[in-house]
Protein backbone atom coordinates (compact mmCIF):
# COMPACT_ATOMS: atom_id res chain seq x y z
CA UNK A 1 0.00 0.00 0.00
CA UNK A 2 1.96 3.12 -1.31
CA UNK A 3 0.11 5.65 0.22
CA UNK A 4 -3.43 5.83 2.40
CA UNK A 5 -7.11 6.60 2.08
CA UNK A 6 -5.78 10.21 2.61
CA UNK A 7 -3.32 9.84 -0.03
CA UNK A 8 -2.68 10.80 -3.59
CA UNK A 9 -4.81 7.10 -4.25
CA UNK A 10 -7.23 4.91 -2.92
CA UNK A 11 -6.61 2.48 -0.28
CA UNK A 12 -5.08 -1.05 -1.97
CA UNK A 13 -7.51 -3.10 -0.52
CA UNK A 14 -10.59 -1.05 -1.24
CA UNK A 15 -9.13 -0.62 -4.96
CA UNK A 16 -8.69 -4.59 -5.04
CA UNK A 17 -12.85 -4.95 -4.02
CA UNK A 18 -14.00 -2.62 -6.68
CA UNK A 19 -12.04 -5.00 -8.79
CA UNK A 20 -13.57 -7.58 -7.91
CA UNK A 21 -17.11 -6.93 -8.25
CA UNK A 22 -16.40 -5.42 -12.11
CA UNK A 23 -16.11 -2.05 -11.02
CA UNK A 24 -12.51 -1.26 -12.29
CA UNK A 25 -13.04 2.39 -12.80
CA UNK A 26 -14.87 2.96 -9.52
CA UNK A 27 -12.01 3.67 -7.76
CA UNK A 28 -11.13 6.59 -10.14
CA UNK A 29 -14.09 8.44 -9.63
CA UNK A 30 -14.08 7.98 -6.26
CA UNK A 31 -10.43 9.49 -5.89
CA UNK A 32 -11.66 12.30 -8.03
CA UNK A 33 -14.72 12.89 -6.05
CA UNK A 34 -12.95 12.60 -2.82
CA UNK A 35 -9.99 15.54 -4.00
CA UNK A 36 -12.68 17.73 -5.20
CA UNK A 37 -14.46 17.46 -1.26
CA UNK A 38 -10.71 18.14 0.12
CA UNK A 39 -9.69 21.34 -2.37
CA UNK A 40 -13.43 22.95 -0.95
CA UNK A 41 -13.05 22.11 2.61
CA UNK A 42 -9.26 23.69 3.56
CA UNK A 43 -8.86 24.65 7.03
CA UNK A 44 -6.37 26.58 7.64
CA UNK A 45 -3.79 27.42 10.60
CA UNK A 46 -2.40 31.09 9.83
CA UNK A 47 0.81 30.96 11.70
CA UNK A 48 1.63 35.30 11.14
CA UNK A 49 5.19 35.32 11.33
CA UNK A 50 5.97 38.45 9.68
CA UNK A 51 3.95 41.80 8.08
CA UNK A 52 2.03 39.75 5.81
CA UNK A 53 -0.48 38.90 8.37
CA UNK A 54 -1.90 41.53 8.54
CA UNK A 55 -3.66 40.68 5.10
CA UNK A 56 -5.21 37.45 6.98
CA UNK A 57 -7.49 39.01 8.73
CA UNK A 58 -9.61 40.81 5.90
CA UNK A 59 -9.14 37.58 3.66
CA UNK A 60 -10.94 35.62 6.58
CA UNK A 61 -13.80 38.51 6.98
CA UNK A 62 -16.51 39.83 5.53
CA UNK A 63 -14.88 41.95 3.08
CA UNK A 64 -12.85 38.84 1.23
CA UNK A 65 -14.44 36.35 2.46
CA UNK A 66 -12.64 33.11 2.09
CA UNK A 67 -14.71 30.65 3.54
CA UNK A 68 -17.08 30.94 0.35
CA UNK A 69 -14.53 28.94 -1.22
CA UNK A 70 -14.47 26.70 1.54
CA UNK A 71 -11.51 28.23 2.89
CA UNK A 72 -11.69 28.38 7.33
CA UNK A 73 -9.47 29.38 9.69
CA UNK A 74 -8.97 26.86 12.62
CA UNK A 75 -7.39 27.41 15.88
CA UNK A 76 -4.78 24.54 15.73
CA UNK A 77 -2.47 22.53 13.75
CA UNK A 78 -3.70 19.21 14.38
CA UNK A 79 -7.42 20.22 12.73
CA UNK A 80 -5.52 21.66 9.65
CA UNK A 81 -4.96 21.51 6.09
CA UNK A 82 -3.21 24.04 5.47
CA UNK A 83 -0.19 26.46 7.08
CA UNK A 84 -0.09 29.99 6.08
CA UNK A 85 3.40 31.31 7.05
CA UNK A 86 3.35 35.07 5.79
CA UNK A 87 6.51 36.31 5.75
CA UNK A 88 10.10 36.55 6.95
CA UNK A 89 10.98 33.63 9.04
CA UNK A 90 13.52 34.15 11.59
CA UNK A 91 15.44 30.66 12.95
CA UNK A 92 13.83 30.90 16.14
CA UNK A 93 10.61 30.89 14.16
CA UNK A 94 11.87 28.23 11.71
CA UNK A 95 11.70 25.99 14.82
CA UNK A 96 8.72 26.67 15.79
CA UNK A 97 7.16 26.55 12.56
CA UNK A 98 8.56 22.82 11.63
CA UNK A 99 7.23 21.93 14.42
CA UNK A 100 3.56 22.97 14.04
CA UNK A 101 3.89 21.94 10.55
CA UNK A 102 5.25 18.16 11.23
CA UNK A 103 2.06 17.89 13.76
CA UNK A 104 -0.52 18.91 11.18
CA UNK A 105 -2.16 15.69 9.55
CA UNK A 106 -1.44 14.57 5.67
CA UNK A 107 -2.85 15.62 3.66
CA UNK A 108 -1.30 19.04 4.87
CA UNK A 109 0.01 21.82 2.50
CA UNK A 110 2.14 25.32 2.88
CA UNK A 111 1.49 28.38 1.52
CA UNK A 112 3.68 31.41 2.14
CA UNK A 113 2.70 35.44 1.53
CA UNK A 114 5.39 37.76 0.19
CA UNK A 115 8.99 37.67 -1.11
CA UNK A 116 10.47 37.13 2.12
CA UNK A 117 9.89 33.12 2.32
CA UNK A 118 11.26 33.05 -1.28
CA UNK A 119 14.47 34.98 -1.46
CA UNK A 120 14.94 37.03 1.84
CA UNK A 121 13.21 39.73 0.03
CA UNK A 122 14.00 42.70 2.26
CA UNK A 123 15.42 40.94 5.01
CA UNK A 124 18.18 39.11 3.02
CA UNK A 125 21.01 40.61 4.73
CA UNK A 126 19.86 39.63 8.03
CA UNK A 127 21.75 37.84 10.67
CA UNK A 128 18.79 36.16 11.74
CA UNK A 129 16.52 35.14 9.19
CA UNK A 130 16.22 32.65 6.48
CA UNK A 131 16.47 33.15 2.88
CA UNK A 132 14.86 30.26 1.12
CA UNK A 133 12.19 28.31 2.91
CA UNK A 134 11.80 25.78 0.19
CA UNK A 135 14.98 24.52 1.66
CA UNK A 136 13.61 23.50 4.99
CA UNK A 137 10.07 23.05 4.40
CA UNK A 138 8.26 22.04 0.85
CA UNK A 139 6.27 24.50 -0.02
CA UNK A 140 2.21 24.20 -2.02
CA UNK A 141 1.86 27.62 -3.46
CA UNK A 142 3.65 31.03 -2.62
CA UNK A 143 2.01 33.84 -3.20
CA UNK A 144 4.62 37.08 -3.90
CA UNK A 145 4.32 40.77 -3.03
CA UNK A 146 5.22 42.79 -0.12
CA UNK A 147 2.93 42.00 1.06
CA UNK A 148 0.22 40.40 -0.85
CA UNK A 149 -3.13 41.71 -1.11
CA UNK A 150 -6.20 39.53 -0.33
CA UNK A 151 -7.05 39.24 -3.63
CA UNK A 152 -3.74 37.83 -4.22
CA UNK A 153 -3.80 35.36 -1.64
CA UNK A 154 -7.70 34.35 -2.73
CA UNK A 155 -5.81 33.67 -6.25
CA UNK A 156 -3.06 30.98 -4.28
CA UNK A 157 -6.05 29.65 -2.40
CA UNK A 158 -7.66 28.94 -6.23
CA UNK A 159 -4.41 27.37 -7.33
CA UNK A 160 -3.82 25.35 -4.45
CA UNK A 161 -7.59 23.73 -4.70
CA UNK A 162 -6.54 23.48 -8.73
CA UNK A 163 -3.50 21.51 -7.75
CA UNK A 164 -5.41 19.25 -5.31
CA UNK A 165 -8.23 18.61 -8.03
CA UNK A 166 -5.89 17.88 -10.48
CA UNK A 167 -4.11 15.15 -8.06
CA UNK A 168 -0.68 17.06 -8.30
CA UNK A 169 2.19 15.83 -6.41
CA UNK A 170 2.38 17.67 -3.22
CA UNK A 171 4.73 19.22 -0.52
CA UNK A 172 4.08 16.88 2.21
CA UNK A 173 4.71 13.94 -0.25
CA UNK A 174 7.81 15.60 -1.46
CA UNK A 175 9.01 16.11 2.47
CA UNK A 176 8.48 12.03 3.13
CA UNK A 177 10.60 11.32 0.28
CA UNK A 178 13.40 13.85 1.26
CA UNK A 179 13.22 13.51 4.38
CA UNK A 180 16.83 13.63 4.95
CA UNK A 181 17.50 16.39 2.56
CA UNK A 182 14.99 18.77 4.59
CA UNK A 183 16.27 17.49 8.18
CA UNK A 184 19.82 18.20 7.02
CA UNK A 185 19.11 21.84 5.82
CA UNK A 186 17.15 22.06 9.34
CA UNK A 187 20.04 20.78 10.94
CA UNK A 188 22.55 23.56 9.25
CA UNK A 189 21.09 26.65 10.10
CA UNK A 190 19.08 25.49 13.89
CA UNK A 191 22.43 23.83 15.07
CA UNK A 192 21.93 20.69 16.97
CA UNK A 193 18.86 22.45 18.84
CA UNK A 194 15.92 21.10 17.04
CA UNK A 195 13.09 19.42 17.95
CA UNK A 196 12.51 15.74 18.49
CA UNK A 197 10.80 15.40 14.89
CA UNK A 198 7.25 13.98 14.94
CA UNK A 199 8.30 12.02 11.59
CA UNK A 200 8.17 8.85 13.63
CA UNK A 201 5.86 6.20 13.20
CA UNK A 202 5.41 5.50 16.46
CA UNK A 203 3.50 1.74 15.79
CA UNK A 204 6.54 0.59 14.44
CA UNK A 205 9.19 2.24 16.17
CA UNK A 206 10.65 -1.42 16.22
CA UNK A 207 11.12 -1.73 12.58
CA UNK A 208 12.71 1.53 12.58
CA UNK A 209 9.91 3.02 11.28
CA UNK A 210 9.51 6.29 9.44
CA UNK A 211 5.54 7.40 8.88
CA UNK B 1 16.35 74.92 35.82
CA UNK B 2 16.97 74.05 39.38
CA UNK B 3 18.60 70.61 37.95
CA UNK B 4 21.41 72.56 36.45
CA UNK B 5 22.22 73.87 39.78
CA UNK B 6 21.79 71.02 41.61
CA UNK B 7 24.22 69.09 38.76
CA UNK B 8 26.51 72.58 39.21
CA UNK B 9 27.22 71.49 42.81
CA UNK B 10 28.31 68.01 41.46
CA UNK B 11 30.35 69.85 39.02
CA UNK B 12 28.54 68.20 36.35
CA UNK B 13 27.16 70.30 33.15
CA UNK B 14 23.18 70.05 31.91
CA UNK B 15 23.50 70.53 28.05
CA UNK B 16 19.68 71.24 26.41
CA UNK B 17 19.74 68.92 23.15
CA UNK B 18 15.89 70.44 22.56
CA UNK B 19 12.99 71.70 24.55
CA UNK B 20 12.13 68.61 26.71
CA UNK B 21 15.88 67.04 25.97
CA UNK B 22 18.25 67.55 28.75
CA UNK B 23 21.96 65.71 28.58
CA UNK B 24 24.93 65.14 31.23
CA UNK B 25 27.97 63.33 30.47
CA UNK B 26 29.30 61.67 33.47
CA UNK B 27 32.74 59.42 34.17
CA UNK B 28 32.26 55.66 34.25
CA UNK B 29 33.57 55.14 38.15
CA UNK B 30 30.60 58.05 39.56
CA UNK B 31 27.69 56.55 37.28
CA UNK B 32 25.78 54.80 39.80
CA UNK B 33 25.91 56.88 42.65
CA UNK B 34 24.37 59.71 40.44
CA UNK B 35 21.96 57.54 38.65
CA UNK B 36 20.53 56.69 42.27
CA UNK B 37 20.60 61.03 43.70
CA UNK B 38 18.58 61.01 40.15
CA UNK B 39 15.93 58.75 41.46
CA UNK B 40 16.25 59.69 45.78
CA UNK B 41 16.96 63.47 45.23
CA UNK B 42 15.90 64.67 41.92
CA UNK B 43 12.37 62.71 41.67
CA UNK B 44 13.40 60.49 38.22
CA UNK B 45 11.27 57.86 39.03
CA UNK B 46 11.14 56.02 35.64
CA UNK B 47 13.72 54.93 33.13
CA UNK B 48 12.27 55.18 29.73
CA UNK B 49 15.39 53.29 28.43
CA UNK B 50 19.16 52.09 28.63
CA UNK B 51 20.74 52.46 24.82
CA UNK B 52 24.35 51.28 23.84
CA UNK B 53 26.26 53.11 20.78
CA UNK B 54 29.39 51.09 19.19
CA UNK B 55 32.68 53.28 18.94
CA UNK B 56 34.47 50.81 17.26
CA UNK B 57 37.37 53.12 16.13
CA UNK B 58 37.66 54.91 19.40
CA UNK B 59 37.22 51.81 21.47
CA UNK B 60 34.11 52.16 23.41
CA UNK B 61 30.90 52.19 23.98
CA UNK B 62 28.31 54.92 24.85
CA UNK B 63 25.77 54.05 27.12
CA UNK B 64 22.61 56.32 27.87
CA UNK B 65 20.10 56.34 30.36
CA UNK B 66 16.99 58.04 29.73
CA UNK B 67 15.49 59.13 32.62
CA UNK B 68 11.89 61.40 33.25
CA UNK B 69 9.93 62.36 36.38
CA UNK B 70 6.64 62.03 37.63
CA UNK B 71 5.57 64.87 35.08
CA UNK B 72 6.72 63.28 31.94
CA UNK B 73 7.79 67.14 30.58
CA UNK B 74 11.80 66.57 29.98
CA UNK B 75 14.12 63.58 29.42
CA UNK B 76 17.25 63.35 30.87
CA UNK B 77 20.27 61.19 29.40
CA UNK B 78 22.83 59.92 30.98
CA UNK B 79 25.82 59.21 28.94
CA UNK B 80 28.88 57.70 29.80
CA UNK B 81 31.55 55.74 28.23
CA UNK B 82 33.16 52.20 28.86
CA UNK B 83 35.71 49.92 27.58
CA UNK B 84 34.52 47.87 24.36
CA UNK B 85 36.63 45.03 25.59
CA UNK B 86 35.03 43.35 28.36
CA UNK B 87 32.71 45.56 28.89
CA UNK B 88 30.69 45.41 31.82
CA UNK B 89 28.01 47.89 33.88
CA UNK B 90 26.59 47.78 37.45
CA UNK B 91 23.06 46.37 37.11
CA UNK B 92 20.00 48.50 38.05
CA UNK B 93 17.15 45.92 38.09
CA UNK B 94 17.25 46.07 41.80
CA UNK B 95 16.12 50.20 41.50
CA UNK B 96 14.31 50.38 38.17
CA UNK B 97 12.94 46.70 37.48
CA UNK B 98 12.22 47.33 33.81
CA UNK B 99 16.36 47.26 33.53
CA UNK B 100 16.19 43.65 33.47
CA UNK B 101 15.25 43.29 30.13
CA UNK B 102 17.20 46.21 28.57
CA UNK B 103 19.89 45.06 29.99
CA UNK B 104 19.18 41.18 29.10
CA UNK B 105 18.86 42.70 25.65
CA UNK B 106 22.28 44.73 26.03
CA UNK B 107 23.60 41.64 26.59
CA UNK B 108 22.58 39.68 24.13
CA UNK B 109 23.38 42.38 21.27
CA UNK B 110 26.45 43.92 22.72
CA UNK B 111 28.06 41.73 24.85
CA UNK B 112 28.35 43.96 27.91
CA UNK B 113 28.30 41.94 30.97
CA UNK B 114 25.86 42.61 33.87
CA UNK B 115 27.79 41.05 37.35
CA UNK B 116 25.09 40.05 39.75
CA UNK B 117 22.15 40.25 37.05
CA UNK B 118 19.72 37.61 37.43
CA UNK B 119 18.40 36.83 33.88
CA UNK B 120 21.31 37.32 31.72
CA UNK B 121 20.07 34.17 29.06
CA UNK B 122 18.60 34.29 25.44
CA UNK B 123 16.16 37.21 24.37
CA UNK B 124 15.86 37.50 21.06
CA UNK B 125 17.96 34.83 19.48
CA UNK B 126 18.36 31.62 20.48
CA UNK B 127 21.11 29.44 21.07
CA UNK B 128 23.76 31.89 19.51
CA UNK B 129 27.31 31.25 19.85
CA UNK B 130 28.60 33.75 17.48
CA UNK B 131 30.03 37.28 18.30
CA UNK B 132 27.17 39.17 19.69
CA UNK B 133 25.35 40.37 15.99
CA UNK B 134 25.38 44.33 17.12
CA UNK B 135 28.52 44.98 17.63
CA UNK B 136 30.36 46.66 14.36
CA UNK B 137 33.08 44.19 14.11
CA UNK B 138 31.23 41.16 13.62
CA UNK B 139 30.33 40.63 9.59
CA UNK B 140 26.97 40.60 9.05
CA UNK B 141 27.23 40.05 5.67
CA UNK B 142 29.63 37.46 5.87
CA UNK B 143 27.68 35.54 8.03
CA UNK B 144 24.47 35.76 5.82
CA UNK B 145 26.19 34.66 3.08
CA UNK B 146 27.54 31.19 5.21
CA UNK B 147 24.31 30.28 6.31
CA UNK B 148 22.18 31.16 3.73
CA UNK B 149 23.18 31.28 0.33
CA UNK B 150 21.45 33.17 -2.73
CA UNK B 151 18.41 31.56 -4.61
CA UNK B 152 20.16 30.66 -8.15
CA UNK B 153 18.82 33.42 -10.87
CA UNK B 154 16.20 32.98 -13.28
CA UNK B 155 17.37 33.76 -16.25
CA UNK B 156 14.01 33.93 -18.62
CA UNK B 157 13.75 37.34 -16.76
CA UNK B 158 11.67 40.04 -19.67
CA UNK B 159 12.82 43.41 -20.21
CA UNK B 160 10.30 45.77 -18.49
CA UNK B 161 10.78 48.95 -20.59
CA UNK B 162 10.42 46.43 -24.17
CA UNK B 163 7.60 44.46 -22.56
CA UNK B 164 5.72 47.94 -21.84
CA UNK B 165 6.41 49.21 -25.34
CA UNK B 166 4.74 45.80 -26.77
CA UNK B 167 1.84 46.39 -24.94
CA UNK B 168 1.63 49.67 -25.80
CA UNK B 169 1.63 49.34 -29.70
CA UNK B 170 -0.53 46.10 -28.81
CA UNK B 171 -3.29 48.41 -27.31
CA UNK B 172 -2.90 51.17 -30.02
CA UNK B 173 -3.61 48.87 -32.71
CA UNK B 174 -6.21 47.13 -31.11
CA UNK B 175 -8.15 50.80 -30.79
CA UNK B 176 -7.16 51.92 -34.76
CA UNK B 177 -8.69 48.94 -35.77
CA UNK B 178 -12.00 48.84 -33.38
CA UNK B 179 -12.14 52.65 -34.83
CA UNK B 180 -11.59 51.24 -38.68
CA UNK B 181 -14.58 48.93 -37.90
CA UNK B 182 -16.86 50.93 -36.41
CA UNK B 183 -16.58 53.31 -39.46
CA UNK B 184 -17.04 50.16 -41.91
CA UNK B 185 -20.06 49.73 -40.04
CA UNK B 186 -21.50 52.72 -39.86
CA UNK B 187 -20.67 53.16 -43.90
CA UNK B 188 -22.54 49.99 -44.72
CA UNK B 189 -25.68 50.65 -42.58
CA UNK B 190 -25.79 54.38 -44.58
CA UNK B 191 -25.84 51.94 -47.99
CA UNK B 192 -28.27 49.58 -46.87
CA UNK B 193 -31.11 52.13 -45.43
CA UNK B 194 -30.19 55.16 -47.72
CA UNK B 195 -34.03 56.02 -47.34
CA UNK B 196 -32.97 57.33 -43.87
CA UNK B 197 -32.68 61.06 -44.52
CA UNK B 198 -35.80 60.96 -46.61
CA UNK B 199 -37.89 59.04 -44.06
CA UNK B 200 -37.29 62.15 -41.78
CA UNK B 201 -37.86 64.87 -43.99
CA UNK B 202 -40.83 63.02 -44.53
S1 LIG C 1 7.51 40.14 1.93
FE1 LIG C 1 7.34 42.26 2.63
S2 LIG C 1 5.41 42.29 3.80
FE2 LIG C 1 6.06 40.15 3.63
S3 LIG C 1 7.25 39.72 5.44
FE3 LIG C 1 8.69 40.32 3.84
S4 LIG C 1 8.95 42.53 4.14
FE4 LIG C 1 7.11 41.93 5.27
Amino acid sequence: MESGFYGSSLDGNLKCKFEESGLANTHEIMEKAVRWFRSRSIFVVAYGTGCGAIEMPPTFTSRYDAERMGVVGVATPRQADLIILSGYLAYKTLRRVIRTYEQMQKPRYIMTLGSCPINGGMYWDSYNTIKKLDDYLPIDVSVTGCMPRPEAVIDGFVLLQERIRNGEKAGWEKYDENFEFYKENQKRVLGGHIDPSYETDWYNLKSGGKA
Amino acid sequence: MDLASKLEKLSLELVQKQDYLYSVTIDFERLESLLLSFLNEFGYITLDSINCRDDLEDGFFTITYCLQTEERDHVVMIQTKIQRENASLPTMHTIWPQAEIMEREMHEMFGVDFPGHPTLIDFALEYWDNMPPLRRDFDTLEYVNSMNPFREQRNDALDAKEEMKKKREAKKAAKLKAQQEAEAKAALEAQNNPSDEVKNEE
